[in-house]
């Protein structure tokens, strides 16, 4: 209760939309789309670094010396595996993390399509009184 | 009047017995019409806002504790698949020792030396090790228990752990999205009883200097 604000007299029985059970329903749902958005967003983001740090380890391998014996890190400890199998290994990685890129971006996509629906019939009804952006 | 008192939450409540907020549509028949009390509603509503905010601490922290340990069960999980695989590798490699082709003749070597790795001793401190080969691990259990699993068991109980920390998770996620429709319902509900309780306060005050002046 720490955003109520005393209105003034005049401005506070204007012609305010009655928010039925439909629109409130409405507006439950973009909020959870909105947080669900966020937080895909960071996963997202966080993906992307490591996809970003496997292509480097990809290139890095392919200028490596193929008789060096390569340490490859599983779980938390280093592997000494040799070159072709660690090449091997990285390629099954990044393809598992292209899969999770590919399926986080299409839940994204999804619930901003929603919100987009959602928006123009909130926007339709109450216009000004309602804020659904950033 | 004596009014009804009349339970602020519904009776509905999600799979995890979470329970529904009711929306007021009808603030006037909700109070028990316009000589209701207003302040009762209002201090039950608080109570249920302070409860909804209890549970979603609650679960926050249950599922920052999930978000934490999932990627830990995957690690280990990973770990002894790649022991798995070596060993799979070498008894192939054993069994056609007659026709290796190239991608055996690697594994075979390899799993002919120990597996060496360098693990984390402390932070920034590694040591190497050699691994003999071996078809057993320990898994840590915790509560300073660790147990010792042959590799196949080791990795059904690693799976297990994980997609139940993974359907723990997607739930904790559910109830949360749940508790925040529901606390804003209850939001909503105490800002529109209150206004109204205001506007009705303000139309007896008129009517009062109206009486009085006429």
């Amino acid at each position: 209760m720490n955003n109520l604000r005393l209105v003034e007299h005049d401005d506070e029985n204007e012609d305010a939309a009655e928010v039925t059970w439909e629109d409130q329903q409405r507006i439950n749902t973009f909020s959870k789309l909105n947080n669900r958005m966020r937080s895909l967003e960071d996963k997202l983001h966080e993906l992307q670094q490591t996809k970003e740090a496997l292509d480097d380890l990809a290139t890095e391998l392919e200028l490596a010396d193929e008789d060096e014996s390569v340490l490859y890190k599983v779980g938390e400890t280093f592997l000494h595996m040799p070159h072709n199998r660690a090449m091997k290994r990285l390629e099954r990685d990044q393809a598992v993390l292209d899969d999770k890129l590919s399926s986080l971006g299409s839940r994204s996509d999804d619930c901003q399509k929603e919100m987009n629906e959602l928006k123009v019939a909130l926007y339709a009804k109450f216009g000004r009184a309602i804020n659904l952006d950033e | 009047m004596a009014m009804a008192t009349r339970s602020v939450v519904s009776e509905e409540k999600n799979p995890r017995g979470i329970p529904k907020a009711p929306f007021i549509a009808d603030v006037e028949q909700f109070v028990g019409g316009p000589d209701g009390d207003a302040d009762v509603p209002l201090k039950a509503f608080n109570d249920a806002i302070g409860k909804y905010r209890f549970m979603d601490a609650n679960l926050a922290q249950r599922r920052q504790g999930l978000e934490e340990k999932i990627p830990d069960y995957q690690k280990t999980l990973d770990m002894v698949e790649y022991l798995q695989e070596r060993r799979e590798g070498k008894d192939k490699a054993a069994d056609d020792a007659d026709d290796l082709d190239d991608n055996d003749d690697d594994v075979a070597e390899t799993s002919a030396k120990p597996l060496r790795t360098t693990f984390e001793l402390n932070e920034t401190l590694y040591a190497e090790a050699e691994l003999k080969d071996t078809d057993t691990v320990y898994l840590w259990l915790g509560a300073n228990v660790m147990l010792s699993y042959p590799i196949p068991e080791a990795i059904e109980l690693l799976k297990s752990k994980l997609s139940a920390a993974e359907k723990s998770l997607a739930n904790t996620i559910e109830d949360l999205e749940f508790l925040r429709e529901q606390l804003t319902v209850m939001e909503v509900n105490i800002a529109r009883v209150y206004n109204w309780d205001v506007k009705r306060r303000r139309e007896r005050r008129e009517k009062e200097a109206a009486t009085s002046k006429g």
